[in-house]
């Protein structure tokens, strides 16, 4: 903290970023837990700052929330989530005209996965697939579209690619989100149109703001209420709700991190 | 996850086959309507690749999917609809009454609000349609014509409907081959009146045109009248510049003319704009256009006057309509629109009568010779013209509600140039 106002990190994976937290700075301003933010340009970096004080909140990705967890030796604090943050889940897309009805049929074809920093597109797919009997790593061609790393999957360009290549049959099955299938849907993204969702992974959490336990509980108490006091009933503040992609804040919990943790772990993706 | 039986469905919806990007989302958003914040709507689909994209479509539109089972091989999924309203506005009213038609029917501007009185408008309510429910969080604009008062005029409706149902062709509601056979003389003079015509139709396009992005929408019918009006106008532009060229001949752009109609650029003032442009300057073109109608040389001269004028009659009625309103809830008002008329008359002290130049060419036009005796006839019917032209001004001030010492006034400031 810096004369009474907190320091929030995020990462500037659009220039929509900007545009959110200016708005949210006057919000919590007016919540009387003033707050100023900090871009970065990788996950990475972010939780570098978190850990050595340069900021005291940081708005992660599971992945960068895991690996900040680790690294402070579970000293962490989660103060708030989006209601999308909650079940997240990855599927497998596929060609309508060439599914499977179960992933063990994908044993010797062509995998396509996400940045390789993406939980959902990438470490929680082989993680999930792996339960469910499929070494994927070992058993499909994969075909990785790492176009956005240190953004850890956010910018939703590497599914981008993956959508694309499935349709256009330089892959047969490809791993992304539940929520950017659906928001390609909606936009209207050509390349799903002939797609259709044969697998679907357990739900896991997403983002959250996570602090250290260092940071003080009444501050860190005070600020997570106005954070779930938001209302996107507020004209004033739903324009920038709708672009951060949350309609209500929840509080957070460690539970849905789990599998996430036990798949960097067995990735060695935490070191 | 596996169904938990005990929540009770508040709507079902059997989606058969239809899929995501294919159709259902229409039919899950109409289902979702029918299911208040918090109930529940149960879904059955008969396709495996829909119950596994369902709760990623739940969650991106803001529900919650709480329950899925298989039955008699089909997928039955449960959804909890979010809180959070798709549109920050009031819900829709239901359906009201249809709105009234006429014989035949029409369905007229002036019955859409079942012929009530002017709205009071709603400063945030920027473009929404009439009867529209204007979403909360759109971004303000101060619309500086907002005051009913000021701006409206009673039978602004059946103006619109009238200028929309008497709209014409310039290019071709006009018998342009008339007008190619008149003789040196009177064609030169025919140049000149049509050109002056013209320069003036400029500036009554100018004038509405400089209010309209100004009047607050929810006016909408002004806002229909004054883009009517603009409309008109752009026609006369047309149809007068059109008759000034298709004879060979050029006419000039006189200076006096030009200073007359930048005043009326610079009045700002609705009402006052009202008086000067539209009662004032085309009342006076009225018996202009007349005029050269019943004066004119050949039939597309005629034509193209007697269409103006048809359009400029409408002009001069909205003018006289809104002022008499305005007048008569501001008893003041008379005196500030006495004070613009002198304003701008003080701007012209320069000019004393009208340009030689228009009125001998009006006369050569009304005589189509030089001979004495058509001249002398002609300046005659044009001194009659000018008579006739302050008479018919008084009348409509007196039309406004100006007492007549008033009107008698406000008609002598009236500018020399006619417009």
């Amino acid at each position: 903290m810096s004369g009474g106002e907190l320091r929030l990190g995020a990462v500037s994976y659009h220039p929509r970023v900007v545009t959110i937290w200016e708005r949210f700075r006057d919000y919590f301003a007016d919540a009387g837990v003033p707050t100023d933010y900090l871009l970065f340009s990788n996950y990475e970096r972010l939780v570098d700052a978190v850990l050595d004080g340069t900021v005291d909140i940081g708005w992660n990705t599971n992945t960068a929330y895991v690996v900040l967890d680790h690294r402070a030796g579970g000293g962490t604090r989660i103060l708030g989530m989006r209601d999308v943050d909650r079940d997240w889940a990855t599927v497998l897309v596929m060609r309508k005209d060439d599914t499977v009805d179960s992933v063990s049929e994908l044993a010797g074809r062509v995998l396509a996965l996400g940045s390789r920093d993406s939980g959902h597109a990438a470490i929680l797919p082989l993680h999930f697939l792996a339960e469910e009997g499929l070494d994927a790593a070992q058993q499909c061609e994969l075909v990785r579209f790492d176009t956005d790393l240190g953004k850890h999957g956010d910018t939703g360009d590497s599914e981008l690619h993956v959508v694309r290549a499935v349709a256009a049959g330089e892959a047969d099955a490809g791993a992304i989100s539940a929520a950017y299938f659906s928001a390609f849907r909606a936009e209207g993204v050509p390349a799903v149109a002939d797609l259709e969702v044969a697998w679907r992974s357990p739900d896991y959490y997403h983002c959250n703001f996570t602090v250290l336990d260092s940071l003080d509980a009444e501050v860190a108490q005070r600020w997570s209420e106005a954070l779930l006091a938001m209302s996107n009933e507020d004209p004033s503040l739903r324009p920038a709700m709708e672009l951060e992609g949350v309609r209500q804040w929840y509080p957070g919990d460690r539970d849905g991190y789990a599998s996430l943790a036990a798949a960097m772990s067995e990735q060695a993706l935490l070191t | 996850m596996t169904d938990e039986g005990t929540e009770a469905v508040d709507h079902r919806l059997d989606a058969e086959h239809l899929e995501f990007g294919g159709g259902l989302e229409i039919l899950l958003a109409a289902a979702l309507e029918r299911v208040a914040p918090g109930g529940v709507l149960e879904i059955r689909t008969g396709s495996r690749a829909v119950a596994l994209e369902m709760p990623g479509w739940a969650r991106l539109t803001g529900h919650e999917l709480i329950g899925e089972s298989d039955r008699r091989g089909a997928s039955v999924l449960k959804i909890r609809r979010g809180s959070s309203r798709r549109v920050l506005a009031d819900p829709l009213p239901a359906r009201g009454a249809p709105e009234r038609l006429r014989a035949g029917g029409e369905l007229h501007t002036a019955d859409w609000r079942g012929g009530g009185p002017p709205p009071e408008p709603r400063p945030g309510a920027g473009f929404a349609p009439l009867g529209a429910v204007p979403e909360a969080g759109a971004p303000e604009r101060h619309w500086r014509l907002s005051d009913s008062d000021a701006l409206w005029a009673d039978d602004v409706g059946d103006l619109v409907e009238q200028a929309s149902a008497q709209q014409w062709d310039a290019s071709r509601d006009v018998p342009w081959e008339a007008a190619r056979e008149l003789d040196d003389t009177t064609e030169r003079a025919v140049a000149q009146v049509m050109t002056f015509l013209a320069q003036n139709e400029y500036a009554a396009l100018y004038v509405p045109a400089g209010f309209l992005p100004h009047v607050n929408p929810q006016l909408t019918e002004l806002v229909l009248w004054l883009g009517s009006h603009v409309h008109d106008e752009a026609r006369h532009i047309e149809v007068f510049t059109k008759r000034s060229l298709v004879g060979g001949y050029r006419g000039y752009a006189l200076a006096s003319t030009e200073l007359s109609l930048h005043t009326l650029l610079e009045e700002h003032d609705f009402t006052a704009s009202s008086l000067l442009l539209n009662v004032l300057g085309e009342g006076t073109f009225l018996d202009l256009l007349r005029f050269i109608e019943r004066r004119a040389p050949d039939a597309a001269t005629a034509a193209a006057a007697r269409l103006a004028h048809r359009d400029e009659r409408r002009h001069v009625h909205f003018g006289i309509s809104n002022i008499r309103r305005a007048m008569s809830r501001d008893p003041g008002l008379s005196e500030v629109l006495v004070a613009a008329a002198e304003a701008r008359a003080a701007k012209l002290v320069s000019l004393s009568g009208l340009s030689p130049i228009l009125v001998e060419a009006l006369t050569v036009m009304a005589a189509a010779s030089l001979q004495p005796a058509e001249i002398a006839e002609a300046a005659g019917e044009v001194r009659a013209l000018m008579a006739r032209m302050e008479r018919n001004r008084l009348r409509r001030l007196a039309a406004c509600g100006f007492s007549d010492v008033t009107a008698r006034h406000l008609s002598d400031l009236h500018t020399p140039n006619l417009m």
